[in-house]
């Protein structure tokens, strides 16, 4: 490059405009693994929320009403009946608890998988387990899998992001194991209330770019004398990025901005739903921004005592902030193509344990979906009465992984990684659609 | 790998196969006959639609079409039970009594009565469902056929056409594959170029500038050969080679998984690593001091402390401590041992083998549990256990071998103070009564207060003193290792890998294929593991694989690329070897110059194919795109530990001392690691000074830095890393503080010493870049200076400037290449 053209690229705050042109041909012959790619067929949900329920909450009192083991736990004194009533709620009439009031206004759009089951009955291999498929090796995330089958629509924020991710099994939950690092899911936290080295603490923009123009002058000579690897291409390309990301990244993680109504729908000026709440709100704006897999985390559904007493509390953390929830993405046209799922590890038993307490039932328990490609206001499978174990319609957790992949668009057969050897999958051998639910 | 499922889902489902399936007796053959004849299509026809385990869903959780499916029943209990036809339900349900199946209608008398006289007879049933086990159909012999289980075979001298390009035989077998498509090799790379490759290949650093004065200057025949003498010769040579082999090595300090502990020992086995590439230990020896250094003469206590250490390679795996069937548990951290062996020093994929037949490679699942039996003998000292009763207590001092520390060091390497010492003891004593006499503990304090919950009490009381037995330092004198086993015995095959369908006992071995028919020498005795046999028949001449694999990671180190691609993978899903007669050359090369590492190294680093230019050609490219023929040398970026280690070099805080131990030491050890206040480990990336290699590596924990760029996932085998280009990338070092201190550092140091502008850019160049700047870059790096200097919120003095113009360095494409 030519001095004088280089003192208009950056010294003379042209740099950018300048810059875009070459970023344009650039990309041409580099391909960020973060670009968009064609699903399998065409898809039902463009995108993912998750609202991970750490700890199990108990299906008894939220979402599986069962009068069959109402009846049978009146007789049986090992067995807890369900301690909270259940009302139909909706056009559809389908059962929701009395802890739920806000969600049941929206039941409609909930599609109630009643038979989930799963393969161990201990929070972190289960946790790991409902995030990977496996909890024997280490495996790629669902969200990581998903954006290594998509891409992700904004270039200027990460594909999967996970809001306050829980401790059990940590990284490993939105890792990405043998796939590549651009796939794995990026932690944030909402009392950080920023993700990692999204801004320099030093500079200002304006000041940065002059930097940034430096390195990519660099750069650009660099390519130049390399015969335009496109490799280095794409580190060229990774600088705009990180220079929109940081521009686009801390906007959308403010909420600012949002009115009082909206705040309000949310609950975030009440101390019981604010955390959850924020989330929510958060996952919307996510949502919104073209984030194509969010997760959000709730915990502390671990009742293996004062079951009454502790569901009411958490239950009443989230009703309201998840019926905000949907209510929003509809009134915004995005509930259509969002795809959203609530659940924990497992469930809860029938019996009881510690006075009014439940334990961890991995053999039945409910998860439920809205949104993107599912029948609303239905219920899917059931368990038995008094042992609780899943038996009709039946969705293990590789199914419920093999749905969504169908919802994304994509074949969970044909979505695969060679890695040691073989091709992996995210169901490994196993998954079948729920087809049964799929609107 | 993907064959755990059966066990545990019938282990979730709260059921247990009976014992039957090894007691009883098999039917005869008349009564199977009346089986086939009379009942099976009885059921077939009435029943499967909704009661098999094909069925959609399995009504009742129902199935029979197998025996333990009708054996076990479903949610109301068995459907038959042998020889009681009056209380059998199956036989209650075709007569109508209560339930009435089949609902479409009653079955004829004629077929109740064959299905009660079946049940009379004791319902003989061959059906095994889930336990049918086939004789293997692999045919091993002609699986030796495949390319890599022939022995190598020396190549012919390649006949060239430019003889004058190159006169090394690893030269010419390249070269000749390039002129029989019309490739020519590219020029070579500048002086400059090569020697920081060579820096960062051999010792992971780049060349200082005095390093490049002096070799730009020597005009010497044997210039090249000093800097590669002068880098093998260096201590950092281990640190960069031993950080390869720990990846292979899936080395790490904690356990990872369910219940994330500490391993705090593991630096014993990273230095023993750093070391032996140092001392340029024979490969062979490397390995069978890995798998069996316990078992092999040592002359010193030093030596066997060494060997000891070594076997942490097995006990480094990565287990899941909460494991609720110590069966499963004791076969997955045999699987884990598998694996880490078969793929570090075979390049097989032994592990597909573990429930069927390997699909792809001729390994039957024989060969899995001959080698299950090896590993089964075979007893991991990591310091942890699995699932221990007060469920606090997983790390455990005395699950650890002990090593001999010289007089003196014993000394000071435990706790002096004999005070200490007495708590310590004292401590240590509370724990063990707390755990132990468990129940008439909970009893007594059911006892004394009506409404408490003995069981958390007790937890609350051991994690208390655990705690307080973090307060004091670890006894020195321990090592992670492996053991003979106190029960040497082969292992059965486990059908479909569940530990509950036990098939024939297959005697102790290794994987068929690899060695010949018959092979007599490494006969394992009985009150022997075999552990030291499988090291001495891996580390034999003749094993197709184990020159191979190793000599093709070195290839990769030095060309960004293996000859054989997928490393870790020598198997028929691999890759296969581009240059397959190279691959023979050097593994022969390998073998004949007693193993050495350094040796193979040199040989390449000194290759004309080694020292061309990364530079583009239109023409070649055409021709072949992907230089998988080598007409010019590959780029290849730095790994993480290049990045951040040259980041402190150039700051001037690069501290080369080893340190002591690791960080891992002072972990708390009585947690799962991060739950738990202080529990969760710092990032010892950006406050340690010592090289990367000795920052700890935590699993579920690793440093942003790392998982920014590309460290291998430290849970499995991973010989060759991914390299990506992601955002978070630029802006780790646009943004963090890390970059930013290091930037400020490094002017720091500039603008202490004498000079003019032009000249400090000039050194920032060479010091960053390893290369001299042009004109050009001076003059736009001092407009750049001044522009910063001139910028609110730019710089505010002259050291900050320079500190942005550094960072640049840093963040330039260039400098994340090692040339």
């Amino acid at each position: 490059m030519e001095r004088r053209e280089f003192l208009k690229t950056w010294g003379c705050g042209f740099g950018y405009t300048a810059f875009a042109g070459m970023a344009a041909q650039a990309a041409s012959a580099y391909k960020s693994p973060l670009a968009p790619k064609a699903p399998h067929f065409p898809a039902k949900a463009k995108r993912v929320i998750w609202m991970f329920m750490q700890g199990a909450p108990s299906q008894h009192e939220t979402f599986d009403h069962n009068p069959e083991f109402a009846s049978a736990a009146a007789k049986n004194s090992d067995l807890i009946p369900p301690l909270f009533k259940f009302q139909p709620a909706g056009q559809s009439g389908v059962a929701i608890s009395e802890l739920f009031p806000h969600i049941a206004k929206v039941a409609d759009e909930l599609c109630i998988l009643n038979a989930m089951h799963a393969d161990s009955p201990a929070h972190p291999q289960a946790t790991i387990q409902m995030h990977t498929g496996s909890f024997n090796f280490v495996r790629p995330s669902v969200g990581a899998w998903t954006v290594y089958g998509l891409g992700t629509e904004n270039q200027d924020m990460p594909g999967f992001i996970t809001v306050n991710p829980n401790g059990l099994g940590g990284a490993q939950n939105y890792g990405c194991a043998f796939l590549p690092a651009a796939y794995q899911g990026t932690p944030y936290q909402t009392r950080t209330g920023k993700l990692p080295n999204i801004s320099n603490p030093e500079l200002a923009t304006d000041a940065q770019r002059k930097q940034i123009d430096l390195i990519q002058s660099l750069n650009k000579g660099y390519s130049a004398r390399s015969g335009q690897d496109s490799e280095i291409e794409g580190i060229i390309e990774s600088y705009e990025l990180a220079f929109r990301m940081q521009a686009s990244v801390p906007g959308v993680l403010n909420l600012k901005n949002e009115s009082e109504a909206t705040r309000k729908l949310y609950g975030l000026e009440n101390a019981a739903t604010r955390d959850f709440g924020l989330q929510c709100l958060l996952a919307r704006r996510l949502a919104e921004a073209g984030v194509r897999f969010i997760e959000i985390s709730h915990g502390n559904w671990d009742h293996h005592n004062n079951l009454k007493q502790r569901i009411t509390q958490t239950s009443r953390e989230i009703d309201q902030p998840i019926g905000a929830l949907i209510t929003d993405l509809k009134q915004r046209g995005m509930l259509n193509d969002t795809l959203l799922i609530w659940g924990g590890e497992f469930g809860r038993t029938t019996n009881g344990q510690n006075g009014d307490g439940r334990n961890h039932n991995n053999r039945g328990f409910t998860t439920w979906m809205a949104g993107g490609g599912v029948k609303g206001g239905m219920r899917y499978g059931a368990c038995e009465a008094v042992n609780g174990s899943a038996v009709a319609g039946k969705v293990h957790l590789h199914d419920l992984h093999a749905t969504i992949l169908h919802l994304l668009g994509m074949d969970h057969t044909r979505l695969t990684y060679r890695y040691g050897g073989r091709d992996f999958r995210l169901t490994d051998v196993h998954g079948t659609v729920v087809k049964d639910i799929l609107a | 790998m993907f064959m755990r499922s059966l066990w545990t889902v019938s282990l979730a489902a709260g059921l247990c196969l009976p014992l039957w399936a090894q007691t009883e007796e098999k039917p005869s053959a008349e009564a199977l006959e009346f089986f086939e004849a009379k009942i099976r299509p009885v059921l077939a026809k009435n029943c499967y639609q909704c009661h098999s385990s094909s069925s959609k869903f399995v009504l009742g959780g129902l199935s029979l079409d197998t025996r333990p499916g009708i054996r076990r029943g479903g949610n109301s209990g068995p459907a038959v039970l042998p020889g009681k036809v009056e209380e059998s339900p199956l036989i209650k349900a075709v007569r109508h009594e209560g339930r009435k199946m089949p609902p479409s209608g009653k079955l004829p008398d004629a077929v109740i009565a064959d299905l009660e006289k079946w049940v009379r007879m004791g319902a003989p049933d061959p059906r095994e469902g889930s336990v049918v086990w086939t004789e293997s159909k692999i045919d091993i012999e002609k699986g030796r056929q495949y390319w890599a289980f022939q022995p190598p075979v020396k190549p012919p001298a390649p006949k060239v056409k430019n003889v004058k390009w190159s006169a090394q035989p690893l030269d010419r077998l390249l070269l000749a594959r390039m002129e029989a498509k019309g490739l020519r090799p590219l020029m070579d790379a500048g002086r400059a170029t090569w020697l920081r490759r060579v820096s960062y290949d051999i010792t992971g650093l780049p060349p200082t500038p005095a390093e490049m004065d002096a070799f730009v200057k020597d005009r010497s025949r044997t210039a090249y050969e000093k800097v590669v003498d002068r880098l093998l010769a260096s201590e950092r040579y281990g640190e960069r080679w031993g950080r390869h082999w720990m990846d292979v090595a899936r080395y790490a300090e904690s356990v990872g998984r369910g219940r994330n502990y500490v391993t705090p020992y593991a630096w014993r086995y990273r230095d023993y690593v750093i070391d032996s590439f140092n001392q340029d230990k024979p490969y062979t020896q490397f390995l069978m001091e890995q798998l069996a250094g316990d078992l092999m003469p040592a002359a010193s206590d030093a030596k066997r402390n060494e060997q000891l250490v070594a076997t942490g390679f097995l006990a480094m795996g990565s287990h899941d401590l909460i494991e609720v069937n110590p069966a499963i548990f004791q076969m997955d951290v045999v699987d884990e041992m598998i694996n880490v062996t078969s793929r570090s020093f075979m390049g097989l994929t032994v592990g597909c083998a573990r429930c069927h037949d390997h699909k792809f490679d001729p390994i039957p699942t024989s060969d899995y549990y001959a080698m299950a039996g090896i590993f089964r003998s075979t007893e991991i000292l990591s310091g942890l256990q699995r699932r221990p009763r007060d469920n606090v207590s997983y790390f455990n001092a005395s699950l650890l071998a002990r090593i001999s520390l010289p007089a003196g060091q014993e000394k000071t390497a435990w706790l002096t103070d004999p005070e200490k010492i007495r708590e310590w003891e004292d401590l240590n004593r509370r724990i063990e009564a707390a755990r132990s006499g468990r129940f008439a503990r909970m009893a007594q304090l059911k006892k004394n207060n009506p409404q408490a919950r003995p069981q958390q009490l007790i937890r609350q009381e051991v994690t208390r003193l655990l705690q307080e037995l973090d307060r004091f330092p670890l006894p020195k004198d321990l090592a992670m290792a492996v053991r003979e086993h106190q029960r040497i015995a082969d292992c059965e095959i486990h059908v479909k890998g569940d530990v509950r369908q036990l098939g024939k006992t297959v005697p102790r071995g290794f994987v068929q294929v690899a060695g010949k028919a018959n092979e007599s020498g490494f006969e394992i005795s009985p009150g022997q593991s075999g552990r030291l046999q499988l090291a001495q028949w891996l580390a034999r001449r003749e094993n197709p694989l184990t020159a191979r694999v190793m000599a093709n990671r070195v290839w990769l180190h030095m060309f960004g690329k293996g000859i054989v691609p997928t490393v870790d993978n020598f198997g028929a899903m691999g890759e296969k070897p581009t240059h397959p007669e190279l691959l023979d050359y050097l593994a022969i090369r390998f073998m004949d110059q007693g193993w050495s590492v350094k040796k193979l190294i040199r040989e390449i680093a000194l290759s004309r194919a080694y020292r061309l230019t990364t530079a583009h050609d239109a023409r070649n490219a055409l021709i072949d795109p992907d230089n998988n023929l080598y007409w010019r040398q590959n780029r290849q970026r730095l790994e993480v530990e290049a990045l951040r280690d040259s980041l402190l070099m150039v700051a001037g805080k690069l501290d080369t001392a080893r340190p002591a131990e690791s960080p891992a030491m002072t972990f708390k050890r009585g947690f799962d690691l991060g739950r738990g206040i202080g529990t969760r480990p710092a990032d010892y990336s950006v406050t340690m000074n010592h090289r990367s290699v000795y920052v700890p590596v935590v699993r579920n924990f690793l440093p942003a830095m790392y998982e920014t760029f590309d460290f291998p996932e430290p849970s499995e085998t991973k010989g060759r890393r991914e390299t990506t280009t992601v955002p978070t990338q630029a802006l780790f070092l646009v943004n963090s503080p890390f970059v930013i201190d290091l930037s400020k550092s490094a002017a720091d140091q500039l603008l202490s010493n004498a000079g003019d502008g032009a000249g400090r850019v000039r050194t920032a160049y060479r010091q960053v870049l390893g290369r001299e700047a042009t004109q050009q870059e001076v003059e736009q790096s001092l407009t750049f200076v001044d522009a910063m200097l001139s910028t609110k919120a730019g710089a505010h003095d002259e050291k900050t400037a320079w500190a942005r113009l550094y960072q640049a360095l840093f963040a330039s494409a260039e400098f994340r290449y090692k040339g």
